[in-house]
C-alpha cells in the first residue's frame, strides 16, 4: 500500500510535473547522533523545477534531512548529490529559508537581503540593482530601511525569503518556513510563495509538519515515518495548477490529505503513548 | 466622587493631604527630600562638631563657580577625561579582539581564560609601583593603569558574548558560506553588543578609579591630583568639588553610552521582543 495511485483515481496525469533530469539525488542516506539513529536508507530524487514537500511526525528528522541536503550537517551513510556533485557543505546555487527566519537584528531589511549576495562576492552596483528587485518581489517595498524588530513575523519571513531568492538559487530548501507565523499569515505566505515560484520556478524542497501545507504546495509529497524514520510513501499529488484557494476545496486535495493524515495518525498515537 | 476618602473626619477628595504624602508622594520628591536631609545633617553636624576646615555644603556651593572657572581645574579635568577616554578606547579595541578570539577559538580560551580571570581579580593598585617604574612617573603610567584597569573586564564580557552567539546566526552564516572574518567581526561582535556594553560600563568605572590613583601616586596633573593637593592644603571645599567632578564624569559616560546606543543602534533595546 505504498503506492497511493492504487487507491486514488489518477487525475490529470498530463499536468503532473515533468521532473526532467534529477537535480538532487539522495542515495542510502542515514544520519545518527551517537547511538540515536534519526533516519536511515533514504532514497529520493528531486527533479528540476519540482516542488517536493516532506511531511512527517515531529521528531522524525525531516529538518535534519533538509540540513543534510544543504550540507549544514554531515551524514553518516549514503550521499546527497546536487547536479552531480556530492554535498559535503553548503554550495552555490542552493539557498535555505529557516523556520527561525535567521535575520540579523542589527541589519535593515535591505542589508539582510543583501547578505547572501555580499558573501557571494557580487559587485556593489549589482547588489544595489538586485536588492530592491527582490524586496519588491516578496512584497516588502517601503520597508527597505526597517529593522527586523519593526516587522511582523510574516514580514520577517518575507525578508528571509528575499535573502534566499536574491542569490538566484536553482535549489530552494524551505525548513518549516511558516511554522512560526500565525495561521492567517501562513495561508497568505503559502500562496505568495506559489506566486513567486511561478515567476521564478526552481527545485524546491519544502519541509513541514502541516499535512495541508504539504499537499497544497507539493508536486509530490514524501511521507517520513518510523523510528528511525525512512521514506514510507511518495505521493504524486496531481492537483490542477495554478494552485490557489480553490485547490483547498478540490476533492483530490481532501482525499490525499485524509490519506496522509491516517498514515501519520497511527504513528502519532503510538508515539504519544510510547512516551509514558 | 466615588474615590473620595475620609481621613480624620475630613473629606479630601481623593489624594490624602498630609506631610507624609507631600514628602513621599512622588519618587522625585522623596529623592529630593532625602538629599536635602543629608545635606542639612552634614551642614549642621560639621558646624557643631567638626573642625573649621572640614567641607560644608553651603561653603561648597560658594566655591563651586570659582573652581569651575579656575583654569587649573579645567586643565585637570580635561587631562583626566582625555586619558580615561584614550585608555578605554584602547582597552575596548584590544579587549574585544582578545575576548572574541577566546570566545570563538577553544585553543585561545583554554590558554588564556585562567590568566584573564587572574588579572581581572588582581587589585591594580598593587601594580602601580611597578607600572610607574616601567612607564616612568608621567602620563604614560596613568594611561597604562587605565588600560590595565579596563582591559580585562572587556575581555571577559567579550568572551562571554562571543560564546553566546545564537546558533541560528551561525547556521545562517554557514548556509551562506560566510568566511571566518565575517563571522568574527560582523555576527559575533554585533550579537555580543549587550555583553560589550556591560563590559565597557564596568571598565569605565574601573578606569576612572585607575586614573585617580595613578594621579595620586605619580603626582600627575588631573582631577585626582587636584583633590589631593587641595585636601592637603586644607581647602576641603574645593577638594569636594573635584570629587563631584568625578561623579559627573561617571554620569556623563553613562549618558554618552545611552545616547550612542539610541542614535546608532536603534535595534538594540527592542531585540529581545522578537521570536
Amino acid at each position: 500500500m505504498n503506492d497511493i495511485s492504487e487507491q486514488l483515481p489518477d487525475q490529470d496525469a498530463e499536468a503532473a510535473a515533468e521532473p526532467g533530469q534529477a537535480r538532487i539525488e539522495i542515495t542510502g542516506l542515514g544520519k545518527s547522533y551517537g547511538s540515536l539513529q534519526v533516519f536511515k536508507d533514504i532514497n529520493l530524487n528531486f527533479g528540476e523545477r519540482e516542488i517536493v514537500t516532506i511531511v512527517g511526525p515531529s521528531g522524525c528528522g525531516k529538518t535534519t534531512l533538509l540540513r543534510c541536503i544543504d550540507g549544514l550537517l554531515p551524514v553518516n551513510e549514503g550521499a546527497v548529490q546536487i547536479d552531480g556533485d556530492e554535498i559535503a557543505q553548503p554550495r552555490e546555487g542552493v539557498a535555505m529559508v529557516f523556520q527561525h527566519f535567521g535575520l540579523f537584528p542589527w541589519k535593515t531589511v535591505e542589508q539582510n537581503v543583501a547578505y547572501g549576495l555580499k558573501l557571494a562576492g557580487v559587485s556593489k552596483s549589482e547588489i544595489q540593482k538586485k536588492v530592491p528587485e527582490y524586496i519588491t518581489l516578496v512584497g516588502l517595498g517601503g520597508f527597505e530601511t526597517s529593522y527586523p524588530y519593526e516587522l511582523s513575523g510574516g514580514m520577517q519571513q518575507r525578508c528571509g525569503l528575499a535573502r534566499a531568492l536574491a542569490t538566484e538559487p536553482h535549489v530552494l530548501l524551505m525548513d518549516e518556513p511558516f511554522a512560526a507565523v500565525d495561521a492567517q499569515t501562513r495561508e497568505i505566505l503559502q500562496f505568495e510563495l506559489l506566486r513567486i515560484w511561478a515567476l521564478r520556478p526552481m527545485t524546491m524542497v519544502f519541509v513541514t509538519h502541516s499535512i495541508e501545507e504539504a499537499v497544497l504546495m507539493g508536486d509530490r509529497v514524501v511521507v517520513l515515518k518510523g523510528r528511525p524514520s525512512s521514506v514510507f510513501e511518495i505521493i504524486e499529488v496531481n492537483l490542477p495548477g495554478p494552485r490557489d484557494r480553490s485547490t483547498l476545496g478540490h476533492p483530490r486535495f481532501a482525499e490525499i490529505r485524509e490519506h496522509v493524515w491516517s498514515t501519520l495518525m497511527d504513528e502519532a498515537r503510538a508515539a504519544e503513548f510510547e512516551v509514558n | 466622587m466615588t474615590d473620595a476618602i475620609t481621613v480624620n473626619g475630613a473629606k479630601t477628595g481623593g489624594a490624602e493631604i498630609s506631610l507624609a504624602n507631600i514628602l513621599w508622594g512622588t519618587p522625585v520628591r522623596a529623592k529630593l527630600f532625602a538629599g536635602l536631609m543629608i545635606l542639612a545633617v552634614w551642614q549642621v553636624g560639621v558646624a557643631l562638631f567638626a573642625a573649621n576646615f572640614v567641607a560644608k555644603p553651603l561653603n561648597i556651593i560658594q566655591v563651586f563657580p570659582k573652581v569651575l572657572a579656575d583654569p587649573a581645574f579645567q586643565d585637570a579635568a580635561i587631562s583626566t577625561l582625555t586619558a580615561v577616554f584614550q585608555g578605554l578606547a584602547i582597552a575596548l579595541v584590544a579587549g574585544t579582539i582578545v575576548g572574541v578570539a577566546m570566545g570563538r577559538l577553544k585553543v585561545f580560551d583554554r590558554a588564556l581564560n585562567f590568566y584573564v580571570n587572574g588579572f581581572y581579580t588582581l587589585p591594580m593598585i598593587a601594580l602601580l609601583p611597578l607600572i610607574t617604574i616601567w612607564f616612568g612617573y608621567g602620563a604614560d603610567a596613568r594611561l597604562a593603569t587605565i588600560i590595565f584597569a579596563g582591559f580585562f573586564s572587556i575581555v571577559i564580557n567579550a568572551r562571554d558574548g562571543a560564546r553566546s552567539v545564537p546558533p541560528e546566526y551561525l547556521e545562517v552564516c554557514k548556509a551562506y558560506r560566510a568566511p571566518a572574518r565575517y563571522v568574527w567581526f560582523d555576527i559575533t561582535v554585533f550579537s555580543s553588543l549587550p555583553y560589550l556594553i556591560a563590559g565597557i560600563r564596568l571598565a569605565a568605572g574601573r578606569a576612572l578609579v585607575g586614573a585617580v590613583i595613578a594621579e595620586f601616586f605619580v603626582s600627575l596633573e588631573g582631577v585626582g591630583m587636584y583633590v589631593l593637593a587641595h585636601a592637603r592644603s586644607f581647602k576641603h571645599n574645593e577638594a569636594v568639588v573635584g570629587v563631584l567632578a568625578l561623579v559627573a564624569f561617571g554620569l556623563l559616560f553613562e549618558l554618552t553610552i545611552n545616547w550612542v546606543m539610541r542614535r546608532y543602534f536603534p535595534w538594540y533595546r527592542r531585540e529581545g521582543r522578537g521570536e
